[in-house]
């Protein structure tokens, strides 16, 4: 890769920075403020001067392609950058650099997965991505944390075993072309594309294998949570939507996992585990849309990423701002924070009527395009099924967790404003779910989208439509809002199987695993030990009597074998001459007198 | 800000009626909505995404919370016991 295209790949920018953040630090701290939003805001400035294709190596003869720009790629490149800029602006007030370190290899891993142009690059910035997150975990430095951690770290270590194992299946089958990253068409799709998309599917928190996201992001650091939010589900997101539209499998599991996040996080307790479950839900809609794979459903689909991250974020921000404040998340110990903390109360609002799709919000243009798609690809239970998820959405983070954090009861619990960056970052967020969901910020984002966009959001049906369902989901919660009080509790979810086996697999190893060795080394001691002595003894006895006996005895002949000899060399040639001679006529008259 | 909530919280029956009027008026605008080329059945029927989003999350309130209470609800140290 020459310089000039390092130069141009904003991930360059975001590693170089990651690993000079403690230096930077160390000089001054405001140099690391500085580093925080000027880097992404460089990236914001270099994606919109990439060339179509730059930084190819070819390495043991394989062709890296680590800059491929095209609509698809330039629409969450755009996103990325805006997130990672907002996100540097939130976590701003923390010293730590090893926070900001793991933050920004994060974000450069992502940038890199979107950018690449064939599997192996993309593997290397896949795993960058799942280690560098994996600190934004562990530096909450609770045991917890740390635990959720270690699950995280495994769950994706196998996600990208399993996404290696298709990557090289794929390599035997199809040979180096093979490893171009491109469309993959569903009929003639083999094992190894089968299992390059459950690796993608694992990071795009896809049912049954999802539980890795609500047991690790609500473990995470309040900043940590904020980048993770954006960047690992929607990265994987943006491979299936470049790998496998039209995939059958991902619109029904896509429309299965919408309902099930939604269901999660009407009875969850902890704010950030109800923004996790959430994930999984909206993720849901754009992997239907992925699924159903018509122009409409894939714009639908980038769309939905672009306004969910902002949103997403600014919801995490939000609690992620109560957290700090008050060090508690769980909605059953919050309550009556409206007096306090009114700002991250509008912030988080517009976050949850933007998620809930309310008119005049990024949702409301982004959402509706993906359920439109069902609609128009004759999909009326798709359709349903999403328009269900919605409703749930609107009960759980538009109104239930403002509702239980910032009214409900009085907690007692005394809250004051988040730093001002904290605010900054929201404002940021709220002021793009706002802007996209109106006018010129519509028309910008839907320009962005790889297909031309042929969708009118604002019709009188789908106003209609969309306010009927949000006013009576009101209702709904108004009549049963004492049902849904929050309750101290966790719930189960599929990571059970996991969490269970290992402490089965614990418990088999303390117990029979343990008791068999304990036995065998008891045997060993009794039985093994003295007949091992006894076949030393044994040998010895062999080595002795037999081995050296035979040696020692060969020896002693040649050594008196030696000495005759000795005695009968006189040094005389006359000698040695006639011995020859006679030795030579006897030699001949036995010649003679045999043949 | 703090004063502007506190105003609304101290007018919430007022807020209760105005709720419920906007209900109506969600109602009656669909009456006028120009409708597009029905998707499904529902998309034919004035008011369906009325009835659609009040039983719905009546439902998923009811059902998610029975099969929580049934199944799902653990201790939080469920896995370290």
């Amino acid at each position: 890769m020459t310089s000039n295209a390092l130069l141009m790949h904003p991930a360059t920018w975001f590693i170089l920075a990651a690993l000079l953040m403690p230096v930077l630090n160390r000089i001054h701290p405001m140099l690391q403020k500085l580093t925080l939003v000027m880097v992404p805001a460089l990236s914001i400035f270099l994606i919109y001067h990439l060339p179509e294709s730059f930084g190819t190596v070819t390495w043991m003869g394989f062709d890296l392609v680590f800059g491929r720009v095209d609509k698809l790629t330039f629409v969450f490149l755009n996103v990325f950058t805006l997130m990672a800029l907002i996100g540097g602006f939130y976590c701003m007030h923390v010293t730590e650099s090893g926070q900001h370190t793991a933050a920004f290899l994060y974000v450069a891993g992502a940038l890199g997965v979107t950018l690449c142009g064939d599997y192996l690059t993309l593997f290397v910035f896949w795993e960058l991505m799942a280690f560098a997150s994996t600190f934004l975990i562990w530096y909450r430095r609770k045991k917890k944390s740390i635990d959720a951690g270690f699950r995280y770290l495994l769950v994706h270590t196998t996600g990208g075993l399993i996404l290696l194992g298709g990557i090289l299946l794929r390599y035997r089958n199809v040979g180096v072309e093979g490893l171009a990253f491109e469309q993959i068409a569903q009929d003639g799709a083999t094992l190894a594309d089968y299992l390059i998309m459950v690796g993608f599917m694992l990071n795009a928190a896809v049912p049954p294998i999802h539980a890795w996201l609500p047991d690790a992001y609500p473990e995470a650091t309040v900043t940590g949570a904020v980048f993770m939010c954006a960047f690992t589900t929607k990265t994987a997101v943006y491979v299936l939507a470049r790998a496998f539209p039209g995939f059958e499998a991902l619109a029904i599991l896509g429309a299965v996992m919408a309902l099930y996040g939604v269901g999660y996080a009407v009875i969850e307790n902890d704010a950030r585990r109800i923004l996790a479950y959430h994930i999984v839900s909206q993720v849901g809609y754009m992997v239907c849309g992925i699924g159903i794979g018509t122009a409409m459903a894939l714009n639908g689909t980038c769309a939905h990423a672009y306004a969910h991250i902002l949103y997403k974020a600014l919801l995490f921000m939000g609690v992620g701002a109560v957290l700090e404040m008050t060090g508690k998340s769980k909605l059953n110990e919050l309550g009556g924070l409206w007096k306090t903390m009114p700002f991250a109360l509008v912030f988080t609002v517009i976050g949850g009527i933007a998620i809930s799709g309310f008119p005049l919000t990024s949702g409301f243009i982004s959402k509706s395009m993906i359920i439109a798609g069902a609609g128009e690809a004759h999909r009326p239970v798709l359709l349903v099924m999403l328009t269900l998820a919605s409703v749930g959405t609107f009960l759980s983070v538009g109104i239930k967790l403002p509702y239980f954090i910032w009214f409900g009861k009085d907690s007692g619990v005394k809250g004051r404003e988040a730093y001002w960056n904290m605010n900054l970052a929201m404002c940021i967020a709220a002021f793009f779910c706002l802007f996209l969901g109106f006018g010129p910020g519509t028309a910008w984002l839907y320009s962005m989208l790889p297909f031309d966009v042929n969708y009118h959001p604002y019709t009188s049906y789908h106003l209609s439509e969309t306010l009927q369902i949000l006013s009576f989901t009101g209702l709904g919660f108004y009549l049963m809002v004492k049902k849904l009080t929050p309750e101290d509790h966790m719930s189960l979810d599929l990571d059970w199987f996991y969490r269970k086996g290992a402490k089965g697999f614990m418990w088999l190893a303390k117990h029979p695993v343990h008791a068999f060795n304990e036995w065998m080394d008891t045997l060993y001691r009794t039985v093994g030990t003295p007949l091992t002595l006894a076949l030393a003894r044994l040998f010895t006895w062999f080595d002795k009597e037999g081995i050296d006996f035979t040696i020692d005895g060969s020896a002693r002949q040649v050594v008196e074998g030696g000495n005759k000899l000795r005695q009968i060399q006189t040094g005389q040639i006359q000698q040695y001459i006639g011995s020859a001679v006679a030795a030579v006529f006897v030699i001949l008259a036995a010649v003679l007198l045999l043949v | 800000m703090v004063k502007i909530i506190g105003f609304l919280r101290d007018r919430s029956g007022l807020l209760k009626w105005l709720f419920f009027l906007w209900l109506v008026c969600t109602v009656v605008f669909d009456v006028m909505a120009l409708r597009h080329e029905p998707h499904f059945f529902g998309d034919t029927i004035i008011g369906f995404w009325s009835g659609f989003g009040l039983l719905g999350c009546l439902a998923m309130g009811f059902i998610c919370k029975g099969i929580y209470h049934l199944w799902l609800m653990q201790d939080e140290d469920y896995y370290d016991k």
